[in-house]
């Protein structure tokens, strides 16, 4: 079998400013191949945004190991982890986190900027593959709260990482437009073989998924098919 | 341009008024800095610039140590086989009938042209083709030649009168002067004449070929200077004022560079959050770096250039008021603002983005530290504030610290003082987080009784945004200190000024003025045999120099010092003048504390028969001077230095006398007959006081600036906070608040903020004030201020404040009532 | 001022040129009330009185030349001269010292011959407290520190000025000579217009002088001619300038010559000149006894005048031929502070026949007029 994109090790995070709090992750482990689609499932606090914050290597975890890609993240240092970010993960955030101050179009050409490939076609391509042609030129306060989100996949799309990092995706969203992304996203993943890891409250994403993560309380506790949690 | 750097640089069109706030800010604390700081020097160029022009090319100049020289001297210099050329002159100032005070001097046109062939020039070559007018400067009895700009400023040419003090006299022509000093020339032969010195010069310039050959045979009795002792001098009477001008401008590039700081925080708060999703999509941290410094460097660049633009038109107002004072004080000056450079706008430039830089360092740094989780949800930062704010209050402790010790370090150089003072002032403002956290109940309170439930919100607000409150109400403090602290350090001053006149100047009536019109001997004589005075003292002060440093000397008749005034002395009482009638003297404070002299030592001066030896008897408070000042008795005083000039003449009568009235109108009568002036005892004191005015109307105005500065501060600290809380409106306005609630809400914040800034400064503002007081002045001028406590510059402060806090959130209400009605709960 | 300083002195030098013209402009306009006395009468002589100042008269002038030797055989000139020119005859305030009554000028040079080294300074005050007098009863001049006084028959003339110094004492070897008329020198055809005028033509003269750069004082020896002039109104307004010769000749006669210059370059009918013999006999010259030939002429970069710089002079009546050339030909004074006049005054030295007889002689020559015209000045 091959290598596990994700492979993640008794995982522990406490926030050492929050005494009040038991820490948000306790030994989670988990592994994800390549190609899958993952819903991180669980309730608000259980643990999904930290789990995901580390996996990006935007965290340090207190305790445990991930690897991405078969490299641990401490080991890569921060340039290690900048260009893993840069290089090889997409972001898809809750509430977009679009750059207020970039048109469409700007928002997703700055993530080629960034790996250094600044393909206007490629960028223009990109927006048209999630509906938005004709829009590239808006800023995100003039579209409306779907576009945005097509804005923030065309963007995690368009450097072809490995793994997209989607959290509560269409949290913001009503449920016609949240499955209409959930339906791009995770078409656009498989097409490509990109590994896509959603983290959510809602059982609807978990319909899109190949696999279900369910987190409790900082720990991942069971695993079912994607199918299993509609149900 | 890089996409990252143009996320970064869009807030600025964006966000307008924001940016024209920052802008602001940035402009104005370059202005402060490049106002105060470029008329200090073009006030104090002026001043050397104007000792070089008179001092031509004179090496010496000679003189008795106090009191005109005897002109028949002058012949001995003639023949003195050391002197290349020599110059008398007599150097005073006439009082124009429009009040102001303009140089005067008498010269010999012959003469003085091997030492200032300019002005010399000036005297003869005008009219040449018309023979009436070519001797007239020297014929006229009243000729003068005036200054070109003091001519076009009083609208004087050729033939024209100009009405002074002491008479009219006529303008035979006009002469370029490059210096800064409005100059009246008049042939030596009537200038002696005008000043009733017949017989007498001032001094005489030299140009000398064998100094030492010289000063053996002219020490003794004479006071030999050379150009360089004489510019040292002059800068030595300068110095107390020139630190003062330096201090106002440090201050101003303190309080600038805090504002910068101020802006260049907010600009890292409002793109937290930018950057942390660039960071998460993988940018890296230089790039960050680069996209932040672009942004505040172009703020930098544009408040810069428009602060150098803004600071050269302060300085035209400035460098007047510096003139003044100067003039006042010291030596009749008026310095012309100096012309618009581009190294002005350059230099505002690079003061600009230099502060930015600086500015933006500590918060930029803060901005690449801070992981981007964090960075990405404002909320978790905001979470630690309070910590935030505990650990930034313990670097404030030690920076107090610090500022102790370098306050309490004895004998350190002034410079030392001022560190002390700036990093109290910074310390303080470090405090400011905890504060905020510590009146945060009571503000809830205050404010939730002004405003009920927006108030409590409001004060909630101040309290969760610390990252922008505490700085924002740093700065405020700071310049509300700074008005507080200044204006009760001035408010003391102005005291102890009124206690000291209380103390002194007891006299009815004054006739003469100092610098201007002298007492002739003989109306002295006249007035101290009018039956039924009580006393008259005959004031003289000059100028000597005591250990190479000028210090003053005043001639007074002991007794009746001794019997009409109650001097403030440091130690014992009106006994101190016992020895004085002996021979002895009394020094100020500023002299005792200067040349480091007790009660009971000797002091040596250098007088006209050589050295005189005198025991100091008492030390007595005085502001007149922070050079020192001796105290003697007249008889002493001719004695040591044979000069009879009376320069101010204090009549004393008995309180119970009923010929009071009587007396008073007589003196009158006679003064007036000899065309003296004379004023009473009010008059007196409020000529000083108007002059202890002026000369702190610089201090004022920069206290004005701060206050500005302060105020582009606290509006963008407010605008900030409004913007960044734009979504939670749209809760507001969810959970059922109205419009009004909210402006309310706005309005409370920006008072609150203002309360608490206040409230600081009132503590930090009056321990400034002592600072200044017991630090600041104490070093620089030796005297000692009593601290009055006067409500006034706390009352002023307060307005102030409230108005500012008010004035600044006006626009975020604006924007309140105009846009809240759209406003949902969105992304922007 | 040594000639080095000169060139940065010049453009000042130029103004006041300017200013001074314009001072003694002012002095020709009679003031109200009394007059300055004219010379118009033969003047009755007095010695040592007539020395001294006569205040009367507006213009006045001590005029010292000489041509010096050191121990060495070096050759030196040296001029010194006092001027006083009235302002006002009766001054405003008498009692105070410095109103102007009249205005003290000096003149002072060194010429050393070896170099070519010609150096001047001047002097100008009032009266002042001590710095200026000239007493009226007998020589006893003086202007800041420089100074004439004669005391028995030896005249003493002092001056210093920054490195230059020159310390003589003079003895008259021949009695005073008068010019003109009695002592009336005619200087044109108006009534009053002349002089009254005196010298001594043979002076022997010892004592030191030091020339800028030098160290130390030179001793010297040689021969000085004095004149005193004095009168109020003497230069017409055609009068253009004038030359003047002092001559020494080897056979012992001294020779005084001027010629005044007018405006249509034509000389001036009264123009004249006294011949003094061995023995100290005077010879009035009328101005069809002298002839005078310019043989050279010397252009001054300084001022731009061109000087006549070589003569061939023929007196008459004594048959003496002579021919002069200036020992250094830059001796051009360009005064700013005192008369404001440009003029050239140096030592000179000839060769020639006196009476058949060869001979060499020196003097001292001044021309004035060359660079601008002085006409109505003095």
């Amino acid at each position: 079998m091959a290598e596990p994109v994700i492979r993640v090790v008794d995982l522990w995070k406490d926030y050492a400013d929050d005494l009040t709090n038991a820490p948000a992750l306790r030994g989670s482990s988990l592994e994800i191949d390549v190609g899958e689609i993952i819903a991180l499932y669980g309730k608000s606090g259980s643990g999904k945004s930290t789990l995901f914050n580390l996996i990006a290597g935007l965290d340090h975890p207190t305790k445990g190991c991930i690897e991405v890609e078969g490299q641990d993240l401490e080991l890569l240092g921060e340039r290690g982890r900048t260009n893993l970010r840069r290089f090889r993960l997409g972001f898809v955030f809750q509430f977009f986190n679009l750059l207020p101050t970039l048109t469409a179009f700007e928002n997703v050409f700055l993530s080629l900027e960034l790996v250094a490939r600044p393909d206007t076609e490629m960028a223009s391509s990109a927006l048209r593959e999630v509906g938005l042609a004709g829009k590239e030129h808006r800023y995100p306060n003039e579209l409306s709260g779907g576009e945005q989100q097509r804005v923030a996949i065309a963007r995690a799309i368009v450097k072809r990482p490995s793994i997209i990092l989607a959290d509560e995706p269409t949290g913001n969203l009503d449920t016609a437009t949240g499955n209409q992304i959930l339906d791009l996203l995770t078409r656009r993943c498989r097409e490509s073989r990109t590994t896509l890891i959603m983290a959510t409250h809602a059982p609807l994403t978990c319909h899109y998924a190949d696999r279900v993560l369910k987190m409790v309380d900082g720990v991942v506790v069971e695993e079912t098919p994607g199918e299993a949690v509609v149900r | 341009m890089k996409i990252v750097t143009k996320s970064f640089l869009r807030y600025l069109p964006r966000r307008l008024s924001l940016s024209l706030l920052q802008l602001m800010g940035v402009a104005c604390g370059v202005a402060a800095v490049v106002g105060m700081t470029m008329s200090a020097i073009t006030a104090l160029a002026s001043f050397s610039k104007a000792v070089g022009f008179l001092s031509g090319k004179a090496t010496h100049s000679v003189q008795r140590p106090a009191g005109p020289m005897e002109e028949k001297a002058l012949a001995d210099l003639a023949r003195d086989p050391s002197v290349e050329h020599f110059s008398p002159v007599i150097d005073r100032r006439l009082r124009l009938s429009n009040g102001d005070l303009v140089r005067f001097l008498g010269i010999d046109p012959f003469l003085d042209r091997a030492i200032r062939p300019e002005i010399a020039d000036a005297e003869l070559k005008r009219d040449t083709g018309n023979p009436e007018g070519a001797l007239s400067f020297l014929l006229g009895d009243d000729a003068v030649l005036v200054d070109r700009e003091l001519a076009q400023q009083l609208k004087l040419s050729s033939g024209a009168i100009l009405q002074t003090t002491r008479g009219s006299l006529r303008v035979v022509g006009t002469f370029a002067n490059p210096s800064g000093d409005p100059l009246v020339l008049m042939d030596i032969a009537n200038a002696q004449r005008l000043f009733a010195l017949q017989g007498f010069v001032d001094r005489a310039d030299l140009i000398l070929t064998d100094e030492l050959g010289f000063r053996t045979r002219w020490e003794n009795g004479f006071l030999i200077q050379s150009g360089r002792q004489r510019s040292i001098i002059f800068s030595a009477m300068l110095g107390a004022f020139r630190l003062n001008l330096e201090a106002l401008s440090l201050l101003a590039l303190f309080v600038g560079v805090f504002l910068i700081y101020n802006t260049a925080m907010f600009a890292v708060v409002n793109r937290r959050r930018d950057s942390g999703v660039l960071r998460s999509l993988g940018a890296r941290r230089h790039e960050i770096i680069v996209a932040f410094l672009t942004e505040i460097l172009i703020l930098g660049f544009i408040g810069g250039a428009l602060g150098g633009v803004i600071g050269y038109c302060l300085t035209r107002f400035l460098t007047a008021l510096i003139g003044t004072s100067i003039t006042d004080l010291y030596f009749f000056l008026r310095p012309e603002p100096s012309a618009w450079s581009s190294w002005i706008l350059f230099a505002g430039i690079g003061l600009g983005c230099g502060a930015s830089m600086l500015g933006g360092a500590l918060p930029l740094w803060e901005i690449v530290r801070t992981d981007p989780v964090k960075a990405l949800s404002g909320r978790v930062a905001d979470r630690q504030s309070g910590r935030n704010a505990h650990r930034t209050s313990l670097a404030g402790l030690l920076i107090l610290a610090i500022s102790v010790i370098l306050l309490t370090l004895p004998h350190t150089h002034i410079y030392v003082g001022f560190a002390g003072v700036f990093s109290f002032l910074i310390g303080a403002s470090f405090l400011t987080g905890t504060v905020l956290v510590a009146v945060h109940p009571g503000l809830k309170w205050l404010l939730g009784r002004m405003g009920r439930l927006p108030g409590k919100v409001a004060a909630g607000n101040i309290r969760q945004n610390l990252g922008r409150t505490a700085v924002a109400v740093a700065a405020f403090m700071v310049a509300l200190s700074m008005s507080v602290g200044l204006g009760a350090m001035i408010g003391s001053f102005r005291q102890s000024l009124v206690w000291w006149m209380g103390s002194q100047l007891q006299g009815e009536l004054y006739i003469g003025k100092i610098g201007e019109a002298d007492v002739p001997e003989t109306f002295y004589e006249e007035v101290k045999r009018m039956p039924g005075l009580g006393g008259a003292d005959p004031y003289r002060k000059v100028q000597v120099l005591y250990r190479g440093l000028p210090v003053y000397v005043a001639s007074v008749d002991a007794s009746v010092v001794q019997r009409f005034t109650h001097f403030g002395w440091l130690k014992g009482g009106n006994e101190n003048w016992e020895p004085v009638k002996r021979g002895g003297v009394v020094i100020s404070e500023s002299f005792a504390r200067r040349f480091k002299v007790k009660s009971g030592d000797t002091v040596v001066l250098g007088g006209a028969h050589g050295p005189a030896e005198l025991k100091v008897g008492g030390i007595f408070y005085d502001y007149t001077t922070e050079h020192g000042l001796l105290m003697m008795d007249r008889s002493t005083f001719l004695r040591v230095f044979g000069d009879h000039t009376i320069n101010s003449l204090a009549a004393f009568i008995d309180p119970d006398n009923p010929r009071r009235q009587e007396l008073i109108q007589e003196i009158k009568r006679r003064a007036e007959a000899r065309g003296l002036p004379m004023q009473t005892q009010s008059q007196l004191r409020a000529s000083i006081l108007k002059v202890f005015d002026n000369t702190f109307a610089v201090t004022r105005s920069m206290r004005a600036l701060a206050i500005v500065v302060a105020f582009f501060g606290i509006a963008g600290a407010l605008l900030t906070l409004f913007m960044e809380r734009r979504r939670d409106f749209g809760i507001y306005r969810s959970l059922g608040f109205s419009t009004g609630q909210i402006a309310t809400m706005t309005l409370l914040e920006g008072l609150g903020m203002g309360v608490v800034s206040y409230l600081l400064s009132i503590g930090v503002g009056t321990i400034l004030a002592i600072l200044l007081i017991n630090v600041i002045n104490l070093r620089s001028f030796n005297w000692t201020i009593f601290f009055y406590f006067d409500l006034g510059p706390y009352v002023w402060t307060a307005i102030t404040a409230l108005v500012a806090s008010l004035g600044a959130a006006a626009y975020p209400i604006w924007k309140v009532c105009r846009t809240y009605p759209q406003m949902q709960i969105r992304e922007e | 001022m040594t000639s080095g300083e000169w060139r940065v002195a010049r453009k000042r030098t130029a103004l006041w040129l300017a200013v001074i013209v314009g001072v003694i402009l002012l002095s020709c306009i009679p003031s109200s009330g009394a007059e300055w006395k004219q010379a118009v009468e033969p003047w009755t002589w007095s010695f040592p009185r007539d020395h001294g100042s006569h205040p009367d008269f507006r213009t006045e002038w001590w005029y010292f030349t000489g041509n010096l030797e050191d121990t060495a055989g070096k050759r030196y000139g040296y001029q010194l001269t006092f001027f006083r020119q009235g302002v006002n005859l009766q001054p405003k305030d008498p009692q105070n010292p410095w109103s102007i009554r009249d205005l003290y000028l000096a003149h002072f040079t060194l010429t050393d011959v070896t170099p070519g080294q010609f150096s001047f300074a001047e002097h100008l005050s009032r009266k002042g407290p001590g710095f200026a007098q000239a007493a009226q009863d007998g020589m006893d001049v003086h202007l800041l520190n420089w100074s004439a006084k004669m005391e028995g028959n030896t005249v003493r003339i002092e001056a210093r000025d920054h490195e230059m110094e020159l310390s003589l004492k003079l003895t008259p070897t021949k009695p005073v000579v008068l010019h003109g008329e009695h002592g009336l020198s005619k200087k044109g055809a108006k009534q009053g217009q002349s002089s009254y005028y005196y010298s001594f033509t043979d002076l022997q003269t010892d004592g030191t002088i030091k020339m800028p750069g030098s160290q130390f004082p030179i001793r010297v020896r040689g021969t000085s001619w004095f004149d005193h002039e004095f009168g109020s109104n003497q230069l017409a307004q055609d009068q253009t300038g004038w030359d003047w010769f002092s001559v020494h000749l080897s056979d012992g006669q001294d020779l005084m010559i001027y010629f005044l210059r007018r405006s249509d370059e034509s000389v001036e009918p009264t123009s004249s000149g006294t011949l003094v013999t061995a023995t100290g006999g005077a010879t009035h010259l009328r101005l069809a006894d002298i002839s005078i030939e310019v043989l050279d002429r010397w252009k001054s970069q300084r001022s731009g005048g061109t000087y006549p710089s070589k003569w061939r002079i023929f007196i008459r009546p004594a048959n003496i031929k002579i021919v002069l050339t200036p020992l250094v030909s830059n001796q051009e004074l360009v005064t700013g502070g005192s008369t404001g006049v440009t003029y050239w005054e140096g030592a000179v030295a000839g060769t020639g026949t006196s009476g058949g007889k060869r001979v060499t002689c020196e003097g001292y020559v001044e021309m004035t007029g060359y660079a601008g015209s002085i006409g109505g000045i003095f």
